[in-house]
């Protein structure tokens, strides 16, 4: 008798999700099986990368980027368009402008300067659709997003994090300016899907919703990003859980960047080994394990890192 | 064991962690706490939780003055309905018995399968010829699934029959733990009630009921220690330590709400994978008579019986927990 691979019957499937409009649209989700576990069922859109502009030029030091980053991007760093467009020579399948410039605590941007940094890059990528990302700050985030949703009404972008502290605002003004949101909870299933739930009951279609766990790097705690990520997608496909039924983001280069691993250099650690390299294999493997963990998109830094990834999701979703 | 429609309230509220209470008692202040005694022999709790912590200060003297103040309300305390010494100062479980009217009904909570416990402890069970509960916690922590409640189970048990001590005088904790946390565990817990009279024959059980809601917003807690007591009941639990200002609950373990008690047999015999419950299916086939009544047809519930349905759905792991739970449709 011939070996037959022993498959799981899953009861429910991911929503398809689109973000941006028109031909350039990107689609993610729809799939039917765990990841990777392509052999039991479909995975009709593969993972994407979603390349980072930042509202503020990164500096080149032991605070700021390391040489690896900083030299792909140093001429275009001031012009979010230009760095925009270099993306996507890099392979970027969307945009993600981090507003991290907006936060109190760092340049207390307005949200009127951040409108400015995005239509830089719209101007610059034309319909290729955007990611907004805040700068984690519950209260400027819940101002700044919804001021950009308003100056771009129904572009269909996605626009995140959106917490349980904040979806309200968020949420109520994706509703009305036609966007998505990204819901953003604390490395908990039973939390994940309570926000969702909150963001459906505002009036938002869960089909305009993308779930952010709670992203960790590659030695800081990615085994709990994972396990979380595995049992959403395990109620959402195992169980049918209706609520639970939407493709992740994971804001993951910040993470990756900011490791001792990615940031000493030889001089400050010799055992380590050279810089560059480190940080891009500290940005590629946290992107492969959240890949092997579920992700739909994956935001991304360096082209080096980038190019791999992209390499790898299409000979894994071919 | 069959379903038991009555079991046995041990009342919680008496706790050195209650903002009402707790100064109450630091401060020697009688009054509140009689009040509180009062209150809950009035709600019909059957024994009364005395919980003082760590007590890591002068616990012997508090817990004496503490059993002799909750005595003074009524000459049936400490004996018909007994006292639950429930504090880790073992030097303080040993002032209350030595000032309860009648230390044969009194329980040490708790003795864990932790050398230490069952070192210091279970003789003072054997010398005061007193109750206690046997808490399934071992110097692993709390066990990850039902074998190792087993095993932490067995070891309390010969340790008591090491030292001669009736089986009957030790009730069987296995530990709930909350629904947000660990769904796993919740499950566990369900699992081992069954095996009791494997594991320890001639045993009893109860547990600490009201920690699978921790997390969950206060008001919503009793919508899931309700149903989870009404599923222990038709496993067979013998006594439970609870809210006493619960008024539904009470009225639950007083064998008021028949009806949501056999609503949960109903639900056990019929809607649960059997691969995941072994134990609990074994049980009701051979226990009770759920399997030959009618499956549940949801739009046929209302009310308390719908809540109920909603909440054995999460409490089984049917369907994931979220703090919306009653919320959704069925």
């Amino acid at each position: 008798m011939a070996f037959a691979i022993p498959k799981e019957n899953y009861a429910g499937k991911v929503r398809e999700i689109v973000i941006g409009k028109g031909d350039k649209a990107v689609k993610i989700g729809g799939y039917d099986s765990m990841p990777l576990c392509t052999f039991e069922g479909t995975w009709p859109n593969k993972p994407v990368v979603a390349m980072e502009v930042y509202d503020v030029a990164p500096e080149l030091n032991a605070q700021g980027w390391p040489p690896a980053t900083f030299e792909a991007f140093k001429d275009v760093i001031n012009d979010p368009g230009a760095w925009a467009k270099k993306c996507l020579e890099y392979g970027a399948d969307l945009i993600c402008v981090q507003l991290a410039g907006t936060d109190p605590n760092a340049q207390n941007k307005s949200a009127e300067e951040a409108i400015e940094v995005v239509k830089k890059v719209k101007e610059a990528v034309g319909d290729i659709p955007l990611i907004i990302w805040g700068s984690n700050n519950l209260e400027k985030d819940q101002e700044v997003l919804p001021a950009i949703m308003e100056a771009f009404p129904n572009e269909n972008w996605l626009f995140g994090p959106a917490e349980e502290g904040n979806y309200k605002k968020i949420t109520a003004s994706a509703i009305g300016y036609g966007h998505l949101v990204a819901g953003k909870s604390s490395i908990d299933v039973n939390l994940a899907k309570q926000l969702n739930i909150l963001i459906e009951n505002l009036g938002l279609s869960l089909d305009k919703v993308v779930m952010d766990p709670t992203t960790a790097s590659l030695g800081y705690g990615i085994e709990y990003t994972y396990s979380v990520m595995e049992r959403i997608s395990l109620a959402a496909l195992a169980q049918n859980d209706d609520k639970m039924q939407n493709p992740f983001i994971n804001d993951l280069a910040k993470e990756a960047w900011k490791t001792r691993e990615a940031m000493l250099t030889v001089e400050e650690e010799p055992t380590y080994g050279e810089q560059n390299t480190r940080g891009i294999l500290m940005e590629s493997i946290t992107a492969i394990d959240l890949i092997a963990a579920g992700s739909s998109i994956l935001i991304m830094r360096n082209p080096t890192a980038v190019k791999v990834i992209k390499e790898l999701i299409n000979e894994l979703y071919s | 064991m069959a379903v038991n429609y009555e079991i046995l309230a041990i009342g919680e509220n008496i706790n050195i962690m209650s903002k009402v209470i707790g100064p109450a008692i630091k401060e020697r202040n009688a009054k509140p706490v009689q009040k509180m005694t009062e209150d809950l022999i009035e709600a019909g709790c059957d024994i009364l939780d005395l919980n003082l912590g760590p007590a890591r200060k002068a616990g012997d003297e508090m817990m004496a003055w503490l059993v002799k103040t909750v005595q003074e309300v009524d000459p049936r305390v400490g004996d018909e309905i007994p006292l639950a010494l429930d504090t880790t100062n073992t030097e303080a479980v040993k002032a209350g018995l030595k000032v309860v009217r009648n230390p044969e009904v009194t329980f040490i909570n708790s003795i864990s399968a932790q050398k230490e416990s069952l070192n210091t402890r279970m003789p003072l069970v054997k010398e005061y010829n007193c109750r206690f509960v046997a808490l399934l916690l071992s110097e692993e922590g709390i066990p990850r699934d039902v074998n190792e409640r087993g095993a932490c189970a067995a070891d309390i048990y010969n340790k008591a029959l090491e030292l001669g001590i009736p089986e009957n005088k030790m009730y069987i904790d296995p530990i709930v733990l909350p629904v947000s946390v660990d769904l796993n565990q919740v499950i566990a817990f369900l699992e081992f009630l069954p095996l009791i009279p494997d594991f320890a024959p001639g045993a009893s059980s109860t547990c600490g009921l009201s920690n699978v809601s921790n997390g969950t917003p206060t008001e919503l807690r009793p919508k899931l220690n309700g149903p989870y007591q009404a599923i222990h009941m038709v496993l067979g639990i013998e006594t439970s330590i609870i809210d006493g200002y619960d008024k539904a609950m009470m009225d639950l373990v007083k064998g008021k709400k028949k009806n949501l008690v056999d609503l949960a047999g109903r639900f056990l015999a019929h809607e649960l994978d059997e691969e995941k419950f072994p134990n609990v299916a074994m049980y009701i086939e051979a226990n009770t008579d759920y399997k030959n009544q009618p499956k549940i047809d949801p739009s046929s519930l209302e009310g308390e019986e719908l809540e109920y349905y909603k909440s054995f759905l999460v409490l089984t792991g049917k369907v994931l927990y979220s703090h919306s739970w009653l919320e959704m449709s069925v």
